[in-house]
């Protein structure tokens, strides 16, 4: 068990910092989109650029052959910067693609060509990795050869998205398929009728590949959500050194001095979890039972610094023109993505009782 | 970054485990694992097999007994001794007042009693709170005046835990009255518990037990070569004790131990549909403290807490202040498993906890044992001061 990077890692995360640091929203300018972001290809042919895009998936497969550790820290530098992106999604679809030996479109993907995403959420329906309402029809794995009917929504960055990964009901069960060019008929809505398909991974191995990719995805968000929660705190903490009422600084009040002692050990433990994440899955990529404890403790940690963060800057902590608000919308949206701490912890409830104590040194 | 042990480190482990939970009598191990409380005699006896094998001491500097071992290899090694449920060492002994003796006493003071202090020949207790100093600790009032070669210590400590078994206890005592801040005038004294004018005096805590004292100084006469250090530098050294201390009560393993011993627990008892382990709402607990448990494990070990050059590191201030959160929220869980079981509690007077009753032990011990540990965010530096700590230490903020 090691937690320190090697300088391979460091530099690979400067790098990450500093095109975070070209590419970030000035939040303080007051003219960044509020809530979701779109997809911004200035950014993403600079994650190209960077190798971010392929980093964890083999060479022979078009990746660049490092490992979810590397996702996790050019991850955590976008969210320290307040960069809103598909980067996990990106990887997410990426990892199925591996998995399908699509080399060449895992190389598009990889150099920022293609943008695939996966389209995993159904209208009305709470977060699922084992079924879906859309039902595939065909056979064989040749380049269209399925046709898939239902509704994909909300499907994040789908208006820009090249192609999309689509879990979907086939005869035998779950497969996972990819669509070129899918129709987005509204706001994320994505609108399969009878829309031409390739088989990528029959169900089969499509449960424990899908889990996979979502470990990865997982590793991915856990990251960026430690980078923004590193930035909330330290917004938070400078604050309350600077802000005066009452004639004094805030920091002057131990009800908020205390607050902000809870929200650094909440932090701490968010990184050392995402840290764990990443390192758990480069030796085993379907230790779901980690990732699962990882997205619990990253939800928990989110949700109270973010909170938190807003509540101890008062009235501008609200605002669009500061980029605390802005933070707390984007972990709240991680808290929603990939399965929200809900899901994962009846997950693991449901295996409790299979082992006597969690351990983490293997 | 990565998650495999070494070889070596596997290696380490397996010896750990091996050694723990062969070398440590099992019915000593059991009633350690039952909890309730301590025996003083295994607490000694098992302190004194780690000994011989070079495990009581393993952070002490190595001319005094201490291992080279890494802060993974310390990790392991607590981590295996918590699990198999073997009584730790002393900690007023290896984790209080033996780095303290080692790090600032003279070589007399050293060859006099760290050895001892090793094997528990001396049972130290701590003598630092008093009535009217908590978390204000620099306002002690226990007074030592030199008369000759000999300090008079007059006054009160209060909490002391474990006194009753107390050969020795290390005092911070009031050497300055007019120093002109507080904190200067103390001095970390060494005094036998035998020495005409000291008096134990019981207090019963709402568990029913006897695990704390008073305990009054009258006239107490101790001879000059047993003050650490510099006379009016106590309070340097409490400072490096505590942050020590703060580590050493942050014990992921026996919190990982109880959170498994509960599982069995909830196992054992019936609903009308199966056992409370199937229950969604406690399965649900057992999921969500394993998650939180694991991060505080991980960030225990990767920040490497402890004493460095004397000072203590402010990030042990999140152990503590989280492995107490977490120490309770698992003792709150079994109290809960007990549910009505736990209404009676069981007699104490048999080791077994059987008591006669068709209840199982560990229910009779649920609800005094919950009740105990409350003490967990108040000793050790409450856990508002730990945030104090961490708001000015780590965060910059200062009021
Ligand atoms: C079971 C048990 C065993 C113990 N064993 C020992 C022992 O062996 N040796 C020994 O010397 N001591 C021992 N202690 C004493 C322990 O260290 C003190 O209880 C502790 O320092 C708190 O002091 P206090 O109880 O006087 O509470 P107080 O200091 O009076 O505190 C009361 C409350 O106010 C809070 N508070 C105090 N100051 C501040 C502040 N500045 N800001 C915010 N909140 C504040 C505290 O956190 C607490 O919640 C033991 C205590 C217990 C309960």
């Amino acid at each position: 068990m090691d937690f320190t990077i090697d300088s391979e890692q460091r530099a690979l995360r400067d790098a990450a910092a500093d095109l975070a640091e070209r590419h970030a929203p000035d939040y303080g300018s007051g003219d960044v989109t509020v809530g979701p972001a779109e997809h911004d290809a200035g950014l993403w042919a600079a994650l190209a650029g960077l190798g971010g895009l392929g980093l964890p998936f083999p060479e022979a497969a078009g990746g660049f052959g490092a490992s979810p550790v590397e996702v996790s820290l050019v991850a955590g530098e976008l969210g320290r910067a307040g960069i809103r992106s598909a980067y996990g999604e990106a990887l997410v679809a990426a990892s199925l693609l591996v998995d399908a030996d699509q080399t060449d479109l895992v190389g598009a993907v990889a150099d920022g060509a293609a943008l695939v995403i996966p389209a995993l959420a159904e209208p009305g329906r709470a977060w699922s990795l084992a079924a879906s309402t859309v039902a595939a029809e065909g056979s064989g794995t040749g380049p269209d050869a399925w046709t898939l009917t239902g509704i994909k929504e909300p499907v994040q960055f789908a208006a820009a998205a090249s192609h999309i990964v689509v879990p979907a009901q086939a005869p035998d069960g779950l497969a996972v398929l990819l669509v070129s060019g899918p129709k987005v008929t509204a706001n994320g809505r994505v609108e399969l009728a009878g829309a031409a398909a390739t088989l990528l991974i029959g169900p089969d191995t499509a449960a424990s590949a899908l889990a996979r990719a979502v470990n990865l995805g997982i590793v991915a968000l856990a990251g960026e959500a430690v980078g923004a929660m590193d930035t909330a705190m330290t917004m938070t903490v400078d604050y309350l050194k600077t802000r005066k009422q009452f004639g004094v600084p805030l920091m002057t009040f131990q009800t908020l001095t205390q607050r902000a002692a809870d929200m650094y050990v909440s932090l701490e433990l968010a990184r050392s979890s995402a840290q764990f994440a990443a390192m758990a899955i480069t030796d085993d990529p379907d230790d779901s039972a980690s990732i699962s404890r990882a997205k619990v403790v990253i939800g928990q940690s989110g949700r109270h610094i973010g909170q938190e963060a807003i509540q101890l800057h008062g009235g501008i902590g609200m605002t669009a023109e500061y980029a605390v608000g802005h933070l707390m919308t984007r972990l709240t949206a991680i808290e929603h993505t990939f399965g929200d701490t809900r899901q994962h912890l009846a997950a693991l409830a449901a295996h409790v009782g299979d082992h006597e104590s969690v351990d983490v040194l293997a | 970054m990565h998650r495999t042990l070494s070889e070596e480190d596997a290696a380490f482990q397996q010896r750990m485990r091996d050694f723990f939970t062969t070398e440590v009598p099992q019915d000593i191990r059991d009633r350690w694992r039952a909890g309730g409380e301590v025996e003083a005699q295994d607490v000694r006896v098992t302190q004194r097999i780690l000994n011989a094998a070079g495990l009581a001491v393993p952070s002490w500097p190595r001319e005094f007994g201490g291992q080279d071992w890494t802060n993974l290899q310390l990790h392991i090694y607590l981590q295996e001794m918590q699990s198999a449920s073997v009584p730790p060492p002393l900690a007023f002994n290896v984790n209080m007042v033996g780095p303290v003796i080692a790090a600032f006493a003279s070589r007399e003071l050293k060859e006099r009693f760290l050895s001892p202090t090793a094997n528990l020949d001396i049972w130290w207790a701590q003598g630092f709170s008093e009535p009217e100093a908590g978390s204000d600790l620099a306002s002690l009032r226990t007074s030592a005046v030199l008369e000759g070669d000999e300090w008079v210590v007059n006054g009160q400590k209060t909490w002391t835990t474990l006194g009753q078994h107390a050969d020795w206890i290390f005092a911070l005592v009031r050497t300055d009255p007019d120093a002109p801040k507080k904190q200067m005038g103390i001095s970390f004294l060494l005094i036998d518990m035998a020495t005409p004018g000291v008096t134990v005096r019981p207090i019963q805590l709402i568990d029913r037990g006897h695990e704390v004292n008073e305990i009054f100084f009258d006239n107490v006469r101790v001879p000059v070569d047993q003050l650490v250090g510099e006379v009016n530098k106590g309070w340097d050294y409490a400072k490096f004790l505590l942050g020590n201390e703060r580590v050493s009560v942050a014990p992921v393993g026996s919190i990982k131990r109880k959170l498994a011993d509960a599982k069995g627990f909830a196992r054992s008892v019936a609903t009308d549909d199966g056992t409370l382990l199937d229950d969604v709402h406690i399965a649900t607990r057992f999921a969500e403290l394993e998650a939180q448990v694991m991060a505080l494990e991980l960030t225990a070990l990767r920040v490497a807490a402890g004493s460095k050059d004397g000072k203590p590191d402010p990030a042990s201030s999140i152990l503590k202040l989280r492995g107490s959160q977490l120490q309770q929220d698992v003792l709150e869980l079994v109290v809960d498993l007990a549910g009505p079981s736990g209404l009676l509690w069981d007699a104490g007077d048999t080791r077994d906890g059987t008591d006669g009753s068709g209840r199982e032990a560990w229910t009779g011990k649920a609800a005094p044992t919950y009740l105990n540990f409350r003490k967990a965010s108040i000793y050790g530096g409450s856990n508002e001061v730990q945030r104090q700590i961490i708001s000015s230490g780590i965060l910059g903020l200062r009021g």
